[in-house]
Formats: C-alpha cells, structure tokens, sequence
C-alpha cells in the first residue's frame, strides 16, 4: 500500500515522538520478474550519499545565517544553537530543504509551542538519556526486508528518512497524540488533509509500573495520500492493528504485574512526599523506559519492523481486483499457435544434437505479426526497391492490375511472382500478406522451384522456373511476371525508388471470373487505398476493421456448417444475416470459405469440443 | 473479529442482497460553532428531545436572535447561546436545556483538543470504544490526467498517491463555508474565527451483524457518504445564510426548517442508499465468476435478452438504449480490447489483465476506486461519469431490462483475501512474548457508535482585492536569494496554491493562545488525571467515558467544521502537466502569513531530532535485512458482497430515484423531473470519484413511452416535457443486436452467441481505433468523409468517439 506505518509515543517530558517507522519502496515499474534482486531503493541510497555530502557543506555555509534567523526570534526557553543543530543533523537534506526547516522553524517560533514549550522542560536533563523517545540505537542503520513477489522493499528506522515525509509523519504523530481526540483515549482516528497527507491512527495505553498512572500512552499511525483508500481500509486496519496493540499490551501487562509484585509503586508513592515543582524529576531517571524495557522484548523493533511490513502488504492486498480483457484475435492466436510448433520443432532438433541452448523468445503479439509480415526481418536484407505500402503497390501495378492480383489473393488463389529480384518481390508479398488473416498465409517467398498450392498461396519464383501447365493453366492461381527494364546502370542513386524505371509487370491468369464485382471487403479496401487523405497506418487500421469483421463473419460460417452441420437454406439466411449477401455474394461466399482454413486450431478445437462437452441448442 | 468480517458467500439465490436494515431516526444531526471569544456551542442537534417539531420550532425562532452586538454575530446563535456570555456558562445551560449530554465530548472529537491551523476542511474519523468520527474535507478540483486504458489509469493513481516522493496534494484546499450572499461582503473582522462542525450521528441497530454490514458499508461506500454530507453542508449553509439576514422570527423558523428539510433528506438518501434492492445477480460479474452453472446463465441471459428484442422493439427502444449504455458506460471497452495472452481453455471466459495484476501487487492503488470508476463509465476523457434509470409501471419488464443491462454495465470484479487466523498470528508474532489473539469482545459490542465530522478552518475570509498584490510579493517576501530559487522551484507546479496564500489569523494561535489550555492538554498531566480518575485500568476507564456520552445506544456521527462568513472559494484548479510542489511544506520560504500546523511540527521536530548530533552515524549504512513475513500469509479469496461496488449500486426495481445507483428501475419519472438537474450538477460538483468530472450524465430509459433520452450536467432540455436529449440509435448496436438475436433463432447455443455479440463489441472497437488513427493530427472532420472514407455512419459517431476517448484522449478535442 502506498502508505508507511509509524509507532508513536507521548513522552511525559518530551511530548509527542515518533518512535519508529515503516515505509515501503516500491520498484520503479513493475518488473515482477526481478523480484529479489536488489532494484529500487538504491536510487534512494544514492541521493542519500549526495544529501550527506550536501549536508557537510550547507551546515558549514548556512550555520552562521540560521544563528542570527533563530536568535532573533527564539524565546529564552529555548537555546537556538541546539534547535540549529538539530536540523542541520537531519539525514538526507538537500540544502534547498534544510533550509526551508531552518526557515518554517524560525517563522513558526511565534506560535505557541505547543509541547516543547509548555512542557515542564529541563534543559539540564540531558535528552539522550531519554530511552521512552527511542527506539534504535544511534548505531542502528534500521531495517530491511523484502517482498520477493514484488520487489518492494519495506525500511524501518526511528523517522523517514526523507524530510518531507519526516514532518508528515511528525504531523500525525503530534495530532494522534495531542490534538484529536478519542474518548477513552484509547481508540482509532481517522483524520487529516492533502497538505499533510491522511492519518489512520489507533492510541492506546501501555502499562508501566514506574508511570504517571502506571502507563504510558502510544499510538500506531498510518500515513497516506490516498484519503478514500485508506477509509476504505479501516476495518482491515483495525481488525489487525488491534492484534498488533493487544500483544504489545498483553507483554507489558505480564511486566508490569511482575514488577509490581516486587515493589508496589501504589504505596512506594503514597508514601513519598509530593511536590509539583519535582515531581517530574523525581523519577527522572526511570521516566523514560523504552518500549522494549516495558515488554521485556530484545528484538521488539525487529518483531515491529515485520510486523508493520506485513500490515502494508496486507493491507494493499486485502481486496484485489479482477479485470478481463478480450479474447485475443485470431490472428494473435495463430501466430502462438505457429510460435509453438516451431519451438517445439526446434526443441526436437536439440534434443537430436544432444541439447544445447534453445533462445526462449517470447515476443509480443505486434512483433510476432511484425515478423510475420516481413519474414522475420529478411525483406531488409536485400538492395534495392521495395514496395512500401499497399498503395504504394497500388500505383505501380495499376488499378486493374492490382484489383485483379488483390482478388486473387482473397479468393485464396496461388499468387506467384517470378523475377530475378528477391527483396522487390519480398516486399510485395509483404503488402499482399496484410490483406489475409494470419492463418490464410502459407508463403515461400523466394524458391527455385515451383511448390505447390497447397503448400504456399504466396511463392516468389526465380526468373528460369519453369512453372507446371497444370498451374500455369489454373484458373486458380495468377502469376506475376517481372521482367527487368535494362535501362543503363540497374540500382542508379536517382531512379532506385522508381521501380517502374527498372521493371515491369505483367500478370496473367487463365481465371474467366469477372474480378470487378466483389468481394464486398475488397471495394472498401479499394476505397481506402485510392483516398490519399488517409495516411498509410490509417488505411491498415482499416484493414484490421474489415478483416476483423469478416472474421467474425468466418466464425459464424464456420459454427453453422462445420460444426452444427447446418443446411443449405440455413445457412443462407445466415450468409443473409451476415451482410454477405446481395452484390459480389459468390465472391463473398468464397472469401469466407477461404478464410475458414485460416481459423486458429485453439478456436475450431474449442466449438467442437464445446458441442460434444454437451452444449445445446437452448429450444432443444 | 475476524469472523465477523467474512461475509456470507454471495449466492445463486436472490438473497445477495439480504435487506439491510437502517432508519432514518438512526441518523442523527449535531452542529456546533466554535468561536474564539463565546466558545463551542450547539447549534443544532437533531436528537434534542423536544414535545413537537413545531413546538421546537417556536422555542428556535424566539431565543435565536441576533445578538444585540448586531454585525460580531452573523450566526445563527443556538438558544443556549442565546444568554451565554462566558463560554464556560455553555455547558451548564446545554444540560439545562437538555442538551445531549454527550455534547461535550463531541464537539471535542470533532474539533480536537488542539486546532490545526490547515485553511481547508479536514476529514476525521473516530471509532470510539463505542464511537467512529469522520470530518470531511470538500474536494476542490485536482489533477487532470488523460487516462488511456484502465492499465494507465490504475498506474496513474497508485503514482499520484505515493509518498515515495514526498507529498503532494492532488487537490488544492481552499473551500470555506459560504455564508456571504452573492451580493454583500462579509463581514470581515468577526467572521474569521468561527467554526463550524457539522456532526452526522448513525445510531446502529443493537443486532452486532447488523452494526459490522453497516460499517463495512459505510467504510467502503465512504466516498457516496462524503458526497452526501457536502449536499448536507451546502442546505445548512443555505439555512444559516438566512436566519443571519433575518431578525424576523418566521424568517428564523423557516431557516430551521430548511436545516430540517436537509437533514430529513440527507436521511432518506442514505437510507435509500442502503436498503433498496439490488439486482441479484449482475450478469457480467456473475459470469466473470467462472459459476459451474455459466452455460445456464448463458442461456438465461440470452432468453432474456431475446424476449426484450420482441418486447420492446417499438421504437428502436433497446438499441436507443444499449447505444447509450454502450457511449456512456465505456467500462465495457477494455474488456474486449484483444489481449496477447495464449488462450485459456474456455474460450468464453476472457484473459484476466496479467499486467493489472502484477501492477497492483508492486504498486498498489485502490481497487474499490477502480470499480466505482468503472462502473460510473468514467474511464474516457473527458471523464463523464454516468447512471441509467429505466422507467416504467411494468415491474417484470422493467426488471427484465435491469438485467440485461447489468451484462453491459461492466466492472472488475473485487476479491477479498482472507487471512488464515493462525497466520494471522504468526505475522504479528513477537519473538519470545506471550501473545493474545482474541479480542475483547465486549469492548467490540459497547463500541458502537459511529460518528463523522467535518472540519472547516475559521476565518480566512478572502478578500478579492489584496490576492494579487499578495500573490506577486510573495516570492520576495522574505530576502535570501537561496530561499527565491528555491521558492521558484517549489512554483513551478503552475498556479499559486491560494491556501498558501488566504492569510487569515494562524489558528492554532488563536486555539492556543489560552496557555492554560495548552498546559493542560499538552503538560498532559492535568488533563490525564481529569481523564482517568475513575480508575488505572483500561478498563474503568473506558466506561468511565462511555458513561459521560450520555448516547449509550449505537450510532455513527458524520460531522463537518467549517469557517463562518467566508467567502467561498473554489479550489484552485492544480496544473495539470506537473505534479505541483507542496507549496504548503514550502510555505516557510517566506510566507509567514500561511501559518501551518505543519510548521509548528517543524518546530518540534527540534526536540525529536536534538539527539541527532551524536546518533548520526557518519555514514548511510545498509539496514539489517529481516526475511519478508508475507510466506506466512495464507490467502482464500471469496467475493465481498457489502463492500462491492458491483454488487451494492446495480439497483433494482426502487420504490424512489437513489442517485448514486449506476443503474435502476422505478415506477414514473416523478423523482427525476423535481431534481435530476440539480442532482447532476451535484455529482460534477463533489466528484464521488476523487478526481474532477468533467459532466454527470443520467440515461431514462422510459418503457412506458419507449424513449430513450439522456440528460447531462452540460445542457438543459429545450422542451419542458423532455429530462435530455434523444437518442441516436448506432447501427453498429443495432446490427448487433439484431444478429445475435437472429443466431439465438436459429437455434444456436448461447453460449457462442454471446462469443458473437463479444466479437461484434470487439468489431466497435476496432473501428474507434481506426477512428482514432484518422483523428490524429487532424484539426477538423467532417462526419460525411467519414461515412464515405472510413465506412462510418453518423449514427455511430457518438459511440465510436466515446469509445475512442477511452484509448486516445485527444479524439474528444477534435470531434467535438
């Protein structure tokens, strides 16, 4: 939780005192994955070194200025040279802030003093005697433990180490201490404000048989930012701030019987004489029992630092949050899908050559389809021009041509470019694969032979394969031929953007279907492509839209026929229902068996798995 | 105690929300003014045992006259203060005039024993061992920040929210009580050093469940109370301003009645707010649950949704309706936003956010926050935060519609761990002690009281004039070139904190001035012994206090302290860009007028750090590492049902309008044509979110007249007869629906045909990110280029933007 958690305690000669507190430090980002390692709090360490550095200097600088701000309005009470030293011994000052303690000190000077002041002060008592407002030795560079789920570092010593938080904190205790109240005295307070932050804190009584009373008075504050949170929390906080207090209690109560038995104190000071004027310093040298002398507990900061860390993990963590995202899309799925064959694959090899290092790559779902796009980065490998963009395919091949090879492509035709310039026809398949689902691809993008339409839709070809007739003859395949323009010097610095200056296209296919009519998804593609106002991510943004829909549309055909079985005149008025109908429908229709091949195994395996688990039809 | 707060497992019954029970008379009002020269008195109290109301009434308007002292009271003087002179008569009177005895003790929870000297209100909330005390700070308005996606914005708060890097407020704190009529000026000298607190009393029931559900209700529902309470302050204020401008009795006993009329509808909405039924089972969240029963629900769901497809076709009602669900409620969005996780075997339950996971584990933040964002829809930009009303005399179909709609009003679903008790142990083990783990109960069941107060700082009246001037001599105010740079640096945040610079008398002077006091509370001697003489042990003492609050019934008490006469000002608006420097902490650079509690701290702090010098060690050394307790923490997760947001605000069919449910059924429009207005301007006013709205809408879906309107905080409805505006019906929506509707037909399961309608939301998606990509860097576009180059009609414009903003802050600015 976003939020420290301190012991406070109200010193009968020196008022309120922070005794001890917890903060956590939480890594920068989160990075679960280097949990354990020794991450955030070392930027802390640093500047840490940098305040103390600061601090050497600026007590040096500013020592002689101060003086003169505090003399002139310290009250006699108060000698200003040990407040100056106070403050310039704080840890970790910048000197812009230490000045501006040393400032708001001498600015606030003619506020009443509340504690300090009207306390029955005694400067010839000296302070460092005073066990009740400690906790660690001077030696004790504090605590630390960290969460290995998380990274976050919980810290404990006397005060926060940062001056900000050092008054946040001094704020709350002061307030829990002396200014709110709560009958009983013992109980929790909320309170607080943006300025100084939001305080839940629980006070209650410890007993000590050498008290005024027989007990001294403390509180447990915690310090937040987040008002509405930590409201949120108050059941939580109590419930195990109340555990916390009552083992503390229950300790000092065992001592204090214990004690008590010895020497009474009851009668030990019925007995005494008593006078107003010395009755604080009668028992000044047992006045200040530290809180581990009261529970008779060694390790009690360490018990307390632990125990305080837990609360603010625990508190963070008591109610957490579930939140769903969507499916991923199908296109995602796939490429998982080829991600993991191929590791696998791969892991078969290895496993073959005796093992050896296999990298373990887990890309994200944009690299994979980046790669996947661009055959794993090999399009850059070669010089020379490249289509750059559908439009830009677009402009060289022509409208009619491109609508023509753009057709075959959806239809699931083989595509088949033949030319001597593998990264030009590379970049083309590039541009032709973003109009398919992921699944539709099956590609070979540069052979010296011809393969096969059912292993590849894209195949680039060198310019001296010959192509089989009972393919070149197909109506379902198109080929694409490039044939170099010698025109001088191939590659010239001026023309090797131009491609229509170095090559030409000639494309032919046996298909007597007219490619003008459908399918409905290529006229949008085609509107988006010939409007030059739409910059090159928006028209693929489009594509995603279209592809995505259609899918969708995929999806149900796929339910229907494949799965339930449907007949014909169903499935018709589905195909009616779908928006699939109407003009272009034969091409529609192809589209949409076509693009059924490219459904991911995860999604056709769980539709049919869902309808043999027994899922029916509701009427039924 | 433990067990007290597991909550009985939400069921498949309709029993989750099992009929809370609180009445209005379990809420009481207490209001005091505490002023530096009369002292604390009550001005009202809700629970003073008078023969009738009008009788009260008389006895009010008779004995609260102006002071002939005229202009030094502007209040409205309680009849106890009527005769009063010296403050210390006060108490006497109060008991003679049958005060509640516990007066006393409650002003002195509610102000504290000690003033603090911050200029905005402050939030105090107190559990004695029989009582809870919570004050409330108004919220001005604070950082703006375009949150993209629900991952950002969670990232967002737990930043704004850390203390790793010091302290800096989100909102800036200058709201005083505004008693000053829009025309005079108030009046200065006097004002200042008044306060007044507004304390709320809830009486809880002598049955302990019910006390632990209302206060884990309370708790977790803390930011609809505050809401309230400043509705509460805003009639008081109204009432206050009247009785000063009046010496006319009737004049006085309508400000009264005014003050009543609050009151009473303060109780009603919270009692509203508690009680009225609930859906019983939101859709989305009980399908998100994983229930073993998901293909029924799926099925239930869907027979539902197809029979309101016939229904209510008239008029194009339904896709009116989820149009404007779908543009108003976005939490929908993230939820089909495709994730590129691998899949989980059932392919209908959707991926679980790993990244918000891991994110609220290192760097926690709310999560109740979250979903009440969530739900409010309060995720675009700019933030709009809306709620649904379906109206209609026809129960069943009404309910039927709540329903449906709990399927596409979305949220995260809230699990809470459970400590083990034996682990519970172990983390709070201290080594070699004797540890008790039970807890008392008795001091549990006496404790029962729950009270709120609000604190309002006194007197800093705001003079419009001299601000300027104050503002520009500020930074020079006090030499040293060391202390400029540096005040320039802490500036940089933007606009001058106006707290920093109000003036205004420092108040813990004037609270503590009176050295007596301050010796007494702060020597403690006095005071402890005062406070314990009954007895040493915790014990006696406690009832020793309890028996002073004279209230031995249960309750709970909101109460708000708040300056008198001041002008009031709206926080200043912090800059948006940069996180602003606390100018408050700093404010010691030169500004001596911006007295601050915090200072004083500062001036303590001497006395903490005098040891220092010698304790130093000379160099940072690495702290000892103690292993993290957390492997002893064993977990359960159940959901809670009381502190749930996705449970307590899908309302049901509602006798009345409860304006904080995200969505209900009620018979007629009555409630809604008397204040929806005034209750939209409301909620952008005091934001139950903690972050500033940018419009409050209400969606009416009336299925007696099949229209579908939406009203918003930002316009009026021209004609009279309408609450808001049309609806648009979206084609998308409607292709939607109609297509889901169709494979339901056809016999297809439910279950794929809620995969479909995911897909089609997924497909609106899609298209807003295509939007949003055309957006970019355009300054201007016109609706036909988008039907005609992107494929978007007109009618899904609204929809496809809101969706947008959820993902691309910027498409608001361009489009509308």
């Amino acid at each position: 939780m976003n939020a420290l958690v301190a012991l406070c305690h109200f010193c009968e000669l020196h008022g309120p005192r922070t005794l001890f507190c917890t903060e956590p430090l939480h890594p920068p980002f989160p990075t679960p994955s280097q949990a354990g390692a020794p991450i955030p709090g070392d930027r802390e360490s640093d500047r840490e070194g940098e305040g103390l550095t600061m601090r050497a200097n600026s007590s040096a600088t500013q020592r002689g200025d101060m003086c003169e701000v505090s003399q002139m309005t310290l009250t006699n009470s108060f000698c200003p040279i040990t407040i100056l030293s106070d403050h310039l011994s704080f840890p970790s000052l910048f000197p812009s802030l230490s000045l501006s303690l040393t400032l708001s000190l001498s600015l606030t000077l003619s506020l009443s003093l509340i504690h300090s002041l009207s306390l029955s002060f005694t400067p010839c008592l000296s302070p460092s005697l005073c066990q009740g407002c400690r906790s660690l030795p001077a030696s004790h560079p504090g605590f630390v433990s960290v969460d290995s789920e998380t990274g976050i570092r919980f810290l404990s010593h006397q005060h926060p180490r940062q001056p900000q938080l050092f008054s946040v904190v001094r704020q709350a205790c002061v307030r829990s201490l002396s200014c709110e109240v709560c009958p009983g005295r013992e109980g929790p307070i909320f309170f607080g404000d943006e300025q100084h932050g939001f305080v839940f804190s629980h006070t209650f009584f410890i007993k000590d048989s050498l008290a005024r009373g027989f007990q001294r008075w403390y509180s447990i504050v915690m310090v937040a930012m987040d008002r509405i949170y930590l409201i949120n929390s108050w059941p939580f906080l109590l419930r195990h701030l109340r555990l916390t207090i009552q083992s503390l209690q229950s300790t000092a109560l065992k001592v204090f019987d214990s004690e008590q038995c010895v020497c009474p104190q009851r009668a030990v000071r019925m007995n005494s004489v008593f006078s107003p004027a010395v009755f604080p310093h009668q028992r000044s040298g047992n006045a200040a029992r530290s809180l581990p002398s009261l529970t008779q507990h060694t390790n009690l900061w360490a018990s307390l630092h632990s125990s305080f860390s837990w609360l603010l993990k625990a508190c963070g963590s008591h109610l957490t949050e579930k939140l769903l995202e969507g499916a991923p899309t199908e296109d995602t799925l796939v490429l998982i899908e080829r991600q993991t064959e191929q590791e696998e694959e791969m892991s078969c090899w290895e496993g073959a050559e005796g093992g050896g290092s296999r990298p373990q790559c887990h890309q994200s779902e944009s690299e994979l389809y980046r790669d996947f796009l661009f055959d794993e980065g090999k399009v850059e490998g070669y010089p020379g021009p490249k289509f750059r963009s559908l439009r830009h395919l677009r402009q060289v091949l022509g409208t009619t041509d491109f609508r023509q090879l753009a057709w075959h492509v959806l239809m699931g035709n083989q595509v088949i470019l033949k030319g001597a310039d593998p990264g030009l026809i590379h970049s083309a398949f590039t541009m032709l694969k973003a109009l398919l689902p992921v699944g539709c691809v099956r590609s070979v993008t540069y052979s010296a032979q011809y393969e096969e339409a059912y292993r590849c839709n894209f195949l680039g070809l060198s310019p001296d394969v010959i192509i089989p007739t009972h393919v070149s003859s197909s109506e379902f395949s198109v080929l694409v031929d490039v044939i170099s323009v010698e025109r001088g010097s191939l590659y010239s610095a001026a023309s090797s953007e131009d491609i229509l200056s170095l090559y030409q296209f000639n494309i032919s296919s046996t298909n007597s279907q007219p490619t003008d009519k459908g399918p409905t998804l290529l006229n949008k593609i085609e509107v988006a492509l010939s409007n030059e106002n739409l910059s090159v991510d928006v028209v693929s943004h489009c594509l995603l839209c279209l592809k995505e829909e259609w899918m969708n549309k995929v999806k149900v055909l796929f339910k229907f026929s494949k799965v339930d079985g449907r007949g014909r005149e169903d499935t018709q008025k589905v195909l009616a229902l779908l928006g699939a109908t109407g003009p272009g429908e034969e091409d529609n229709v192809r589209l949409l068996k076509f693009w059924m091949t490219g459904l991911s195994k995860t999604y056709k395996s769980h539709l049919m798995t869902a309808v043999r688990g027994g899922e029916r039809p509701l009427s039924q | 105690m433990l067990h007290a707060f597991v909550l009985s497992p939400p069921s498949l019954s309709l029993s989750s929300w099992s009929s809370p029970q609180l009445d209005p008379s379990q809420i009481r009002l207490i209001l005091y003014q505490d002023c530096e020269r009369r002292g604390r008195n009550v001005l009202f109290d809700s629970s003073q045992k008078m023969c009738s109301s009008e009788a009260q009434v008389k006895m009010y308007g008779k004995c609260c006259q102006l002071r002939p002292t005229g202009g030094s009271s502007n209040s409205l003087d309680s009849s106890c203060a009527a005769e009063a002179r010296e403050p210390r008569e006060q108490g006497l009177r109060f008991q003679g005039l049958r005060c509640s005895s516990d007066a006393n003790m409650l002003g002195e929870m509610m102000f504290g024993s000690v003033a603090m000297s911050y200029k905005g209100s402050t939030l105090k909330i107190h559990q004695i061992r029989s009582l809870l005390i919570t004050p409330f700070p108004s919220p001005g308005s604070s950082l703006t920040s375009s949150q993209a996606s629900s991952y950002q914005r969670r990232w967002l708060r737990s930043q704004t929210t850390s203390l790793e890097n010091g302290v800096f407020p989100r909102w800036s704190v200058e709201e005083s009580f505004n008693m000053s009529d829009e025309s005079g000026g108030p009046s200065l000298g006097v004002a200042r050093k008044k306060k007044i607190a507004i304390g709320v009393i809830f009486l809880l029931s002598q049955d302990e469940e019910e006390n632990i559900k209302f206060q884990d209700f309370f708790f977790s529902h803390f930011p609809l109370f505050e809401s309230h309470m400043n509705k509460l302050k805003s009639a008081i204020e109204q009432a206050m301003k009247m009785s000063r401008q009046s010496v006319d009795a009737s004049q006085r006993a309508l400000a009264y009645s005014r003050m009543v009329d609050g009151l009473n509808e303060f109780r009603m909405t919270i009692v509203n707010l508690y009680t009225m039924p609930r859906v019983a089972e939101p859709v989305w969240l009980t399908m998100m649950s994983g229930a073993p029963e998901k293909n029924q629900l799926c099925g239930h769901f869907m027979r539902e949704l197809a029979l309101l497809m016939e229904q209510a076709s008239k008029n194009q009602f339904l896709p009116a309706l989820l149009t404007a669900i779908l543009t108003n409620h976005l939490a929908w969005v993230p939820t089909v936003m495709p994730n590129g996780q691998p899949p989980i075997k059932i392919f209908l339950e959707k991926h679980s956010s790993q990244s918000v996971d891991r994110l609220a584990k290192s760097h926690p933040y709310n999560p109740l926050w979250a979903q009440l964002g969530d739900l409010y829809g309060a995720i675009g930009s700019p933030v709009r935060l809306s709620r649904t009303v379906v109206v209609g005399r026809r129960r069943e179909l009404v309910q039927r519609l709540l329903y449906v709609l709990t399927y596409f009003i979305r949220c995260s679903e809230l699990l809470e761990t459970h400590m083990l008790d034996c682990t519970e142990d172990e983390a709070i083990v201290i080594p070699g002690s004797l540890i008790t783990t039970s807890l008392q109960r008795g001091e549990v069941e006496e404790s029962d009281y729950v009270l709120v107060t609000v604190h309002k700082p006194s007197g800093d009246y705001l003079s419009q004039g001299p601000e300027p001037q104050e503002d520009s001599s500020y930074p020079s105010h006090s030499n040293n070139s060391l202390q400029c740079s540096t005040y320039t640096e802490a500036r940089c945040g933007g606009e001058p904190d106006v707290q920093a610079r109000c003036g205004g008398e420092p108040d813990v002077q004037a609270r503590c001035g009176g050295e007596a006091d301050v010796q007494a509370r702060c020597g403690g001697e006095a005071d402890v012994q005062a406070r314990c003489r009954c007895g040493s042990t915790d014990t006696l003492e406690a009832r020793s206090c309890r028996s002073c609050s004279a209230e031995q019934d249960k309750c709970i008490l909101i109460s708000v302290t708040i300056p008198k006469g001041a002008q009031q000002k709206k926080g200043a608006p912090l800059n948006d860009c940069e996180i602003p420097r606390n100018e408050s902490s700093d404010s010691a650079l030169g500004d001596s007028e911006s007295e601050d509690a915090g200072q004083d701290i500062h001036r303590q702090s001497d006395s903490d750090t005098y040891y220092r010098d010698d304790q130093e060690p000379d160099e940072w050394q690495e702290e000892v590492e103690v292993p993290f307790p957390g492997s002893k923490l064993v977990e359960h997760f159940s959901k809670p049902s009381i502190a749930n947001f996705g449970r307590s605000l899908f309302g049901g069919y509602c006798t009345t309008y409860v304006p904080d449910f995200v969505l209900q059924g009620m018979p007629n429009d009555d409630k809604l044509r008397q204040g929806l207005v005034s209750e939209l301007a409301h909620a952008v006013q005091h934001p139950v979110l903690d972050e500033p709205i940018a419009e409050a809408v209400c969606i009416i879906a009336d299925t007696d007249k099949w229209t579908v309107q939406v009203a918003s905080s930002q316009r009026r409805a021209t004609d009279n007869n309408k609450l808001g505006k049309e609806v648009l019906v979206s084609s998308l929506v409607s292709s939607l629906l109609q297509s889901t509707q169709l494979l339901y037909k056809m016999n297809l399961s439910p279950n794929f045909c809620i995969m479909h309608l995911e897909d089609r939301l997924q497909e609106i998606y899609f298209k807003s990110k295509m939007l949003a990509e055309y957006l970019k860097g355009q300054t201007r576009v016109h609706v036909k280029e988008l039907g005609m180059v992107l494929g978007i009609e007109s009618s899904d414009l609204p929809l496809l933007a809101a969706v947008a903003s959820t993902h691309s802050p910027y498409v608001a600015q361009i489009l509308l």
